[in-house]
C-alpha cells in the first residue's frame, strides 16, 4: 500500500459504457480516417511553446489536438547518481510520466514498463543529436509529463518533439532538433469483413499519418520515427506489427516529409522564444 | 512580428568550410558548418584570415565549470587534507545547481606549501573565489587558490561578525576586533 | 521565461558593492539570498518587481483534459498546475455503505522544479495533499452521499489529481484552486446499476440529460503568505525564491461565505494575533478576486 499518498479504495474499476444502438462507432470500412476532415497523409495541427516551466533551464509544451504534454529539460547540472565514474561525456537521462488522468483508463502512479519503454525510446533518438562530448561529468536531464493521451504513436513522436525544443532553449549544444513522427498501418474498405478473401489479404493497407487513438484501434501495425531534418539523418525507427517491405519504406518517406513540416514548427517556436528574450529586456 | 534575419537554429546551415572557420556556438561537419545554439549569426572577419562564422547564444546554457574558469563557492566541509567546497558562480554566471569541488592543501598557496594547514585558510562557510584546475575524478573538481587574487572573499567570524582582510593570511572581525587566520583574496 | 526583473538602481548598487569586491546583482543573490532580498525589502518592492501586498497574474482555464470527468489548469505567475478527475467505481466502506470517496493527491514531480527528485512524493507533496484531503473533508465541500450509486454495493470514487507543471512557490493556493474548478467542472454520466454491474450510457457528448454535476456545498479556496526576517514582514503569494528563504509560512483558507475553512501556518517565526488578522483581512479580498478570475 501506498503510505505517501492520499489513500482511496482498494480496487476501483471504469464503469461500463453501455452504446445505444444506434450508435455508430468509427471503423476502418468507413474508408475515412476518424476525424474526416483529415486525409491520410494529413497530420494534426501542432501546436508548439517554449518557456512554459520557470525553474527549468529548458522547456517546451505541445499540442496536437487532444494530445498535449510538457518537457522540461534541467542540465548541466552535476551527476547526483551514487557509484558514479568519471566519465569525460555528459549523461543523458530520460523519464516520460502520464498523468494518471491522461488516458481512458485512469493509470496508478507507479512507474509501469510502458514508461520505462518511452523513456528509452526518447533518450535513444535524442542523444545522437547533443554534442554530449562537449559536456563532461554532467547530465542532462529530460522530464516529459503526458497530461493527455491520444495515441499511442503520436505521444512518442510528439514527447521526441517536445524534448528537442527544450533541449535548444536550454542552451545545449545540439548538431540538429530531432522530430519526430507516426504512421500506423490500417485496411480499409469494406473487403474486411468478409473476410477469407484473398483480395482482402492482398490489398494493401493505408498509411495513416499521425493516428489517433481511435485508429490505433485497427492498426496491423505502426511506424515511429525520428529524423534530423537538416542534416537528412534517421535516429531512431521503431517499427511494430505486420507489414510488407514497400510499406514500410514508402511509410519512412511519408514519415520524413512530415518531420519537415514539424521542423518548420519548431523553427519557428525557437525564433519566437528569441523575441520573446528581446521583449523581455 | 519582426523576426531578426540572423536568428538561426541548431542544424541550420551556414555556409562551407572553405568560406569560414567554425567558431562558438557552430560545428563542422562534411564541408559544411551549422549552427549547434539557438541564437544569432555573427561574423567577425580578421586580416588575412577566414572570417569566423559564430552564433550568440540567445538562451544561456545552465553555467558549468571548466578548466581555468574562475569560480566562487562557499566552503561546506574542511579536513586536514582538503576543504570541500559548493561551486556557485562560473565565470560571473549563477549555476542552476551547485557542482562539488575541493581544495586540496597543496592548491591553496604557491609558496611554503608544505606549511599550508587547512584549518588556517578556509572555514565551513567562508565564500572563496578560486580557479579550476582540473575536472578531478568522478564527483568534485579540483580546484586552487594559489595566486594573490585567489581567496577567501567573504567569511563570517566564530561572533557572528563579518569579517574584513587585514593581510593576506589575516581577517578581522567586524564586531569583536579578532584576528581569525585565512587564505585571503586580494582585493580587486 | 525570463523573468523580468525590475530592479531600482539604488538597491542593486547599494548591494552589489560589498566592502572590496564588486558582484553583478544575479551572483550576489545566489552568494548572499537572504541579504539581496532584505535591500529591496528595505525599499518597499519585491526583486521581481511586486509590493510586498500584491500578487501575481492569475488565471484559470476549464475543461482541459478531456480523457477526464472534469479538469482545470491553474496559473499563479510561474506556477502551473492541471487537476483531472476521475471517477471510477468501488465498493463502499462498511461503515458507511452510501459514501462514496473523494481522493485528492498532488505530484511534485521533477519537471516542476530542479528541487524534486524522481521517485515517491516528496515530503512538500504530502503535506500539500493531505491539506487538501482535510480542507475537503472537513469543510464538507460534497456530500459523499452524492456519489452513492447503491447503497453497500457500489459508489464512485473520485479521484483527484494535481500535477504540478511548473513550480515557482505557493503551490497550496495553486492545486486548492484547481482542484475546486475541476470539481465544479466534473460530470458523471447517470449510472444504472443492475446485478453487481454499474453501466452508463455511451455515445453522445455528456449533457444536462444523461450526466450530472457535482453539488458543492462551498469552495473554499486559500490565501499564502511567508514570514521574511526577524521583522516578519508579511509577503503575499511568495514565488520560490522567497519561500526558499523565508522564516514560515502562512495560509488562509476561506469559503465564498467569507467564513473560515482552515488557517495554517508552519514555520519557526512566531506570529502575534494583529498579524494572523492581517492575514485574513488580505485573504478576504484576495479571496473575492480569485473567485471572480474563477467565475470568468
Amino acid at each position: 500500500m501506498d503510505r505517501k499518498r492520499v489513500p482511496g479504495p482498494e480496487l476501483s474499476v471504469a464503469p461500463l459504457v453501455e452504446y445505444p444502438s444506434d450508435f455508430k462507432r468509427w471503423t476502418p470500412l468507413d474508408e475515412i480516417r476518424h476525424d474526416p476532415k483529415r486525409q491520410p497523409e494529413d497530420m494534426r495541427p501542432i501546436y508548439l511553446k517554449t518557456g512554459l516551466i520557470s525553474q527549468a533551464n529548458g522547456s517546451a509544451y505541445i499540442e496536437l489536438e487532444k494530445t498535449k504534454l510538457a518537457c522540461g529539460v534541467y542540465g548541466p547540472r552535476p551527476v547526483k547518481k551514487v557509484g558514479q565514474v568519471f566519465s569525460g561525456k555528459g549523461v543523458l537521462y530520460c523519464e516520460i510520466k502520464f498523468a494518471t488522468f491522461s488516458c481512458a483508463k485512469r493509470r496508478t502512479n507507479i512507474r509501469d514498463p510502458q514508461e520505462r519503454e518511452l523513456s528509452q525510446i526518447l533518450s535513444q533518438a535524442l542523444s545522437p543529436a547533443i554534442q554530449l562530448d562537449k559536456l563532461p561529468k554532467s547530465a542532462i536531464d529530460i522530464y516529459i509529463t503526458v497530461l493527455e493521451s491520444d495515441g499511442w504513436g503520436s505521444c512518442v513522436a510528439a514527447a521526441i518533439t517536445a524534448a528537442s525544443v527544450a533541449l535548444a532553449h536550454a542552451g545545449i549544444e545540439m548538431l540538429d532538433l530531432v522530430a519526430g513522427c507516426s504512421a500506423a498501418y490500417i485496411q480499409t474498405g469494406p473487403s474486411i469483413s468478409s473476410s477469407k478473401d484473398s483480395i482482402a489479404a492482398s490489398r494493401p493497407p493505408q498509411i495513416f499519418m499521425d493516428a489517433d487513438l481511435e485508429e490505433e484501434k485497427y492498426e496491423q501495425g505502426a511506424i515511429v520515427l525520428a529524423y534530423m531534418p537538416s542534416l537528412n539523418e534517421v535516429t531512431h525507427v521503431l517499427q511494430s506489427g505486420k507489414a510488407e517491405g514497400s510499406i514500410i519504406s514508402q511509410s519512412v518517406e511519408h514519415c520524413m516529409e512530415a518531420c519537415n513540416k514539424i521542423y518548420a514548427v519548431m523553427h519557428h517556436a525557437l525564433l519566437e522564444s528569441i523575441n520573446d528574450n528581446k521583449e523581455a529586456l | 512580428m519582426a523576426l531578426v534575419a540572423d536568428a538561426v537554429v541548431p542544424g541550420q546551415r551556414l555556409g562551407h568550410v572553405q568560406e569560414f572557420n567554425a567558431g562558438v556556438g557552430t560545428y563542422s561537419r562534411q564541408d559544411f558548418i551549422y549552427a549547434s545554439v539557438v541564437g544569432l549569426k555573427k561574423i567577425t572577419i580578421e586580416n588575412n584570415e577566414l572570417p569566423t562564422m559564430t552564433v550568440e547564444r540567445e538562451n544561456t546554457q545552465s553555467a558549468m565549470p571548466d578548466i581555468d574558469a574562475i569560480v566562487t563557492c562557499k566552503v561546506v566541509r574542511v579536513n586536514p587534507r582538503f576543504a570541500a567546497v559548493n561551486i556557485m558562480v562560473v565565470d560571473g554566471k549563477p549555476c542552476t545547481d551547485d557542482f562539488q569541488g575541493i581544495i586540496r592543501v597543496q592548491d591553496v598557496r604557491a609558496t611554503e606549501k608544505d606549511k599550508v594547514k587547512i584549518y588556517n585558510s578556509f572555514r565551513p562557510g567562508d565564500i572563496v573565489r578560486a580557479q579550476v584546475i582540473s575536472l578531478g575524478d568522478a564527483r568534485s573538481y579540483y580546484l586552487s587558490t594559489a595566486a594573490n587574487e585567489l581567496g577567501v572573499i567573504f567569511g563570517t567570524s566564530v561572533a557572528g561578525g563579518s569579517l574584513v582582510p587585514i593581510s593576506w593570511q589575516e581577517m578581522q572581525c567586524t564586531k569583536t576586533k579578532v584576528i581569525e587566520l585565512r587564505k585571503c583574496a586580494k582585493p580587486m | 521565461m525570463s523573468s523580468s526583473t525590475t530592479t531600482t538602481p539604488a538597491a542593486v548598487n547599494g548591494l552589489a558593492t560589498s566592502p572590496a569586491f564588486t558582484f553583478s546583482a544575479s551572483t550576489f543573490q545566489k552568494l548572499h539570498p537572504t541579504e539581496f532580498f532584505r535591500n529591496f525589502v528595505s525599499q518597499g518592492v519585491r526583486p521581481d518587481g511586486r509590493l510586498l501586498s500584491s500578487f501575481r497574474p492569475t488565471t484559470v482555464h476549464y475543461g482541459v483534459i478531456t480523457t477526464a470527468n472534469g479538469s482545470a489548469m491553474v496559473r499563479i505567475g510561474g506556477t502551473t498546475v492541471v487537476c483531472g478527475v476521475k471517477a471510477e467505481v468501488a465498493e463502499p466502506k462498511l461503515d458507511s455503505p452510501d459514501q462514496g470517496y473523494l481522493v485528492p493527491n498532488v505530484d511534485l514531480s521533477p519537471i516542476c522544479s530542479n528541487t524534486f527528485r524522481p521517485g515517491p512524493p516528496s515530503e512538500q507533496a504530502q503535506v500539500v495533499s493531505e491539506s487538501i484531503n482535510r480542507v475537503l473533508k472537513e469543510s464538507k465541500v460534497l456530500d459523499l452521499k452524492d456519489l452513492c450509486i447503491e447503497e453497500g454495493k457500489a459508489v464512485w470514487a473520485l479521484w483527484i489529481d494535481v500535477v504540478c507543471v511548473s513550480y515557482d512557490g505557493n503551490i497550496y493556493d495553486a492545486a486548492l484552486a484547481s482542484v475546486m474548478a475541476a470539481l465544479k467542472n466534473v460530470r458523471i454520466r447517470k449510472p444504472t446499476y443492475e446485478e453487481g454491474v454499474v453501466k452508463v450510457p455511451g455515445g453522445e457528448a455528456a449533457d444536462d440529460e444523461n450526466s450530472f454535476k457535482l453539488n458543492l456545498a462551498r469552495t473554499p479556496l486559500s490565501t499564502s503568505f511567508v514570514l521574511f526576517d526577524t521583522s516578519l514582514t508579511l509577503l503575499t503569494d511568495p514565488n520560490f525564491a522567497e519561500e526558499s528563504i523565508s522564516q514560515g509560512q502562512i495560509s488562509v483558507t476561506i469559503d465564498e461565505q467569507g467564513q473560515l475553512c482552515a488557517i495554517s501556518k508552519v514555520g519557526a517565526a512566531s506570529s502575534s494575533q494583529t498579524l494572523l488578522k492581517q492575514c485574513v483581512e488580505r485573504a478576504r479580498k484576495r479571496n473575492e478576486e480569485l473567485r471572480s478570475i474563477m467565475n470568468q
